[in-house]
């Protein structure tokens, strides 16, 4: 081998085996993240150089197997016989050898070039449990190297062992053969019928003949579309022929088989010494999964942690606390020198620079409206959304690294049951409060495809801190009595959390028939300290993945609205009431009549929430701006000239109808699909529009009744 | 023969098999709860179980652990 080729190492270990951890430690940053080809897997890469050589680490899914029952599975197996891969890292917990070496033993299987790390060695050691390194390498034929991520222990011995297995010097020359007793002659039979049409000669062939006797789908399919119908019948006969005449499952022999193997290792090699620390569960540990105590405390963590993280943000709820108390000027403070209140100050000073020095420099109107109307405030409002987000992260990344998540999305899961959801459903919804965006993309905590794709479309309607603030502002406008306001907001919050919940449930009854709530099976890891570092490693892998997808749409769509703003069918337009989105504002101004709002007031409403398709932000900011800017926000508003009837009803429709583009983007991204995406749209503007009507016409009905 | 989800907390059992489809039994084996695993309950209300199998604590939801089939020991 050349001194100057990349060793590529594929990265593979079970969920919570600290592969993350272990995989920023090895390559300091995560260096490029993308989706594998034709999934929505995520797939991360990294770099490292080291004794001279650059090592690229690709991180595969966290997986039990790789049989094919999941796309993560059928994506790691189809990397480690791409033949891009030099050497296979596959991390075994220390800490439960009896489970992790599993998957080890099923890529040994499938290639030789692997490398054994064992992780979490420090809390192996205070719970007791010695692995005899020696005798493990011996019996597994590959190098296998203890190592502790946080303490940096065993790092290079493990790099050392990477390039020696990539250059050859170590390790196997064939794969590892697991003794599957009766079924041997079966599977002699399949080898040599894979070998007589030389089938899949990208997989260890033993390997594809086992898989194939288990009845592996995705290697039938991959035969299938080779043209080899007449060997997949062949193999199916035999199957049938086997099962018939031992009375057995070929596959829970297969994984029995395996893990006897695994067991008989573990036997030799680990030894399991009492201490003190194995381990009595802490009494936070016994509560989060009280059936009584449980959910209400875990609730409660979660919300602790998410207010602090709004506070931080935007203020809320810390402002309207201190308002209501008598403080307002404190409240103001409070708001003004929140994260986004500061970015936003950063970006109106450096808006009005940017304007003086182009009109200086005599630029054309148009170029200098672009930047300092439509790029500035999209990058500006990306930059807005930033802390949220990660902020949101931080706290989701604790409450996850320090084993509390797990544990609540057990204590809810019976309530979630009934929507049609499982426990875990519980972070993407409690995210969604702060932003709808990344609460779409943590659909992925889900193995339920269906599960999957009833967060992706319910997620959007839960009201997040951009709608908060519209509610607040109109609220605080329309209603005069505190207690008024109060039961304005509350009450669309159970709306809009009730509709969430309602539009899972028909989803998963109406559109995919399932009459049972999603199967929760789910590691459940102890409960300890988080760390520091893991935790800014979680969060800024998540903050700068939304950075990059959901901030180019962004700002091109910010751009896009600008034009829309800006321009007229003759060119530049001189006011905003000449530009296209005026025009479009005044064809749908007639529906508006359905509220009872007509005339100016119609199409100034109809326009302002054109806006708010876009960032719901932008809604109250548009209402300013269409009055001439001189009034103040609440004086805006009530320019308007709505009951207050007619102004809840609008924030009904408001909170319902599509949360940003931004979400629509997510929605996309996480989908795959255009038609999902513009159903959810519909969707959300026809229940927006249904709902809010209802609300309009009840009230009107009982204010007759009443009066 | 009783299923998993029947058993109070403390108590071990072996596992006999799994009875659920293909995809389902497939993990629930690759996640250790193979015949002949012991199994042991840590915890169970009205919401999930908890079982320790292999070293690693995992919850089940009720549906999942009536599906696996097991044998009280001790």
């Amino acid at each position: 081998m050349s001194e100057k080729k990349v060793i590529v190492v594929a990265v593979a270990g079970n969920p919570n085996v600290g592969k993350s951890t272990l995989f920023t430690i090895l390559t300091g940053e995560i260096a490029h993240v993308a989706n594998w080809p034709g999934t929505t897997v995520e797939r991360k890469e990294g770099f490292r150089e080291y004794r001279g050589k650059k090592i690229r680490f690709v991180d595969l899914p966290g997986t039990y197997s790789i049989s094919a029952t999941s796309p993560e599975e059928i994506v790691a197996r189809e990397y480690i016989v791409s033949g891009e891969p030099d050497v296979v890292l596959v991390l075994v917990d220390s800490t439960a050898p009896e489970r992790t070496l599993n998957l080890a033993i099923q890529v040994l299987e499938l290639t030789p070039r692997v490398v054994v790390a064992l992780t979490k060695a420090d809390s192996a050691h205070s719970l007791g449990i010695h692995i005899h390194v020696n005798k493990l390498e011996e019996k597994l034929g590959v190098p296998v190297v203890l190592v502790s991520a946080l303490e940096g222990t065993g790092l290079r011995e493990l790099l050392d062992a990477v390039v020696d297995v990539a250059e050859g010097k170590k390790g196997r020359k064939k794969p590892l053969k697991v003794n599957y007793s009766w079924l041997e002659p079966h599977i002699a039979e399949v080898e040599s019928l894979l070998s007589k049409y030389n089938a899949l000669p990208e997989y260890d062939r033993r390997w594809a003949a086992v898989k194939l006797l288990e009845g592996d789908l995705r290697l039938e399919e991959i035969l299938e579309q080779r043209g080899f119908e007449k060997l997949i019948e062949e193999i199916r006969r035999l199957r049938t022929a086997i099962t018939r005449s031992t009375g057995k499952d070929i596959g829970e022999h297969v994984i029995t088989s395996r893990f006897n193997l695994v067991d008989s290792i573990a036997r030799e090699v680990v030894v399991r010494v009492k201490t003190s620390a194995v381990s009595e569960e802490s009494l936070l540990e016994k509560l989060l999964i009280h059936p009584v105590y449980g959910p209400p405390l875990g609730l409660l963590v979660l919300l602790l942690a998410f207010t602090a993280a709004f506070a931080l943000n935007t203020g809320f709820p810390l402002n309207i606390l201190l308002d209501f108390m008598g403080f307002s000027e404190a409240a103001e403070v409070v708001e003004e020198y929140s994260l986004s209140g500061l970015i936003d100050t950063v970006f109106n000073y450096l808006s009005d620079i940017l304007r003086q020095i182009m009109v200086r420099a005599k630029l054309p109107d148009w170029l200098v409206s672009l930047v300092v109307d439509g790029i500035v405030p999209g990058v500006g409002s990306v930059l807005s959304f930033f802390p949220l987000i990660v902020v949101i992260y931080i706290a989701l990344s604790i409450i996850e690294d320090s084993g509390i998540g797990p544990r609540i999305a057990v204590s809810v899961n019976r309530f979630f049951n009934y929507f049609g959801l499982s426990g875990k459903a519980i972070y993407p919804l409690i995210i969604g409060l702060g932003c709808n965006v990344p609460a779409v993309m943590a659909s992925r905590a889900s193995i339920e495809e269906e599960e999957r794709r009833q967060i992706i479309f319910s997620a959007p309607i839960i009201p997040c801190q951009a709608r908060l603030l519209v509610i607040l502002a109109f609220t605080t406008a329309y209603f005069t009595s505190p207690l008024h306001q109060a039961f304005a907001i509350v009450s669309i919050y159970i709306i809009a959390i009730f509709l969430t919940l309602l539009t899972s449930l028909l989803m998963r009854a109406l559109r995919f028939k399932k009459k049972e709530p999603p199967e929760l099976i789910l590691e459940i890891p102890p409960i300890h300290k988080p760390s520091l570092k893991v935790v800014w490693w979680l969060t800024w892998d998540y903050s700068k993945h939304f950075l990059r997808k959901a901030g180019t749409i962004i700002v091109a769509l910010s751009v896009a609205t600008w034009w829309l703003l800006s321009y007229s069918p003759s060119g530049l337009a001189s006011s905003v009431e000449e530009s296209f989105g005026a025009i479009i504002g005044k064809t749908l101004a007639p529906l508006l009549a359905l509220y009872g709002i007509y005339g100016e007031n119609a199409w100034k409403t109809a326009f302002a929430l054109l806006q708010g398709f876009v960032a719901k932000e932008a809604l109250v900011e548009t209402i300013a701006v269409m009055y001439g800017g001189t009034l103040s926000t609440r004086e805006a508003l009530l320019a308007l000239g709505l009951t207050p009837l007619q102004a809840y009803s609008l924030l009904v429709f408001m909170t319902l109808y599509v949360p940003c583009l931004a979400t629509l983007a997510a929605i996309f991204f996480e989908s795959r699909s255009l038609r999902t995406t513009i159903f959810a749209t519909i969707y959300m503007v026809a229940l927006a529009t249904v709902v809010s009507l209802t609300v309009y016409y009840t009230g009107l009905l009982l204010q007759t009744l009443v009066s | 023969m009783i299923s998993l989800e029947s058993l109070p907390p403390g108590t071990r059992a072996r596992i006999l098999g799994v009875a659920g489809g293909y995809g389902l039994s497939r993990r629930l084996m690759e996640m250790g709860f193979t015949p002949g695993t012991i199994v042991e309950v840590v915890n169970s209300g009205p919401g999930p179980l908890l079982v320790r199998v292999r070293g690693v604590v995992i919850a089940l939801g009720r549906g999942v652990a009536r599906k696996i089939i097991v044998q009280p020991i001790g």
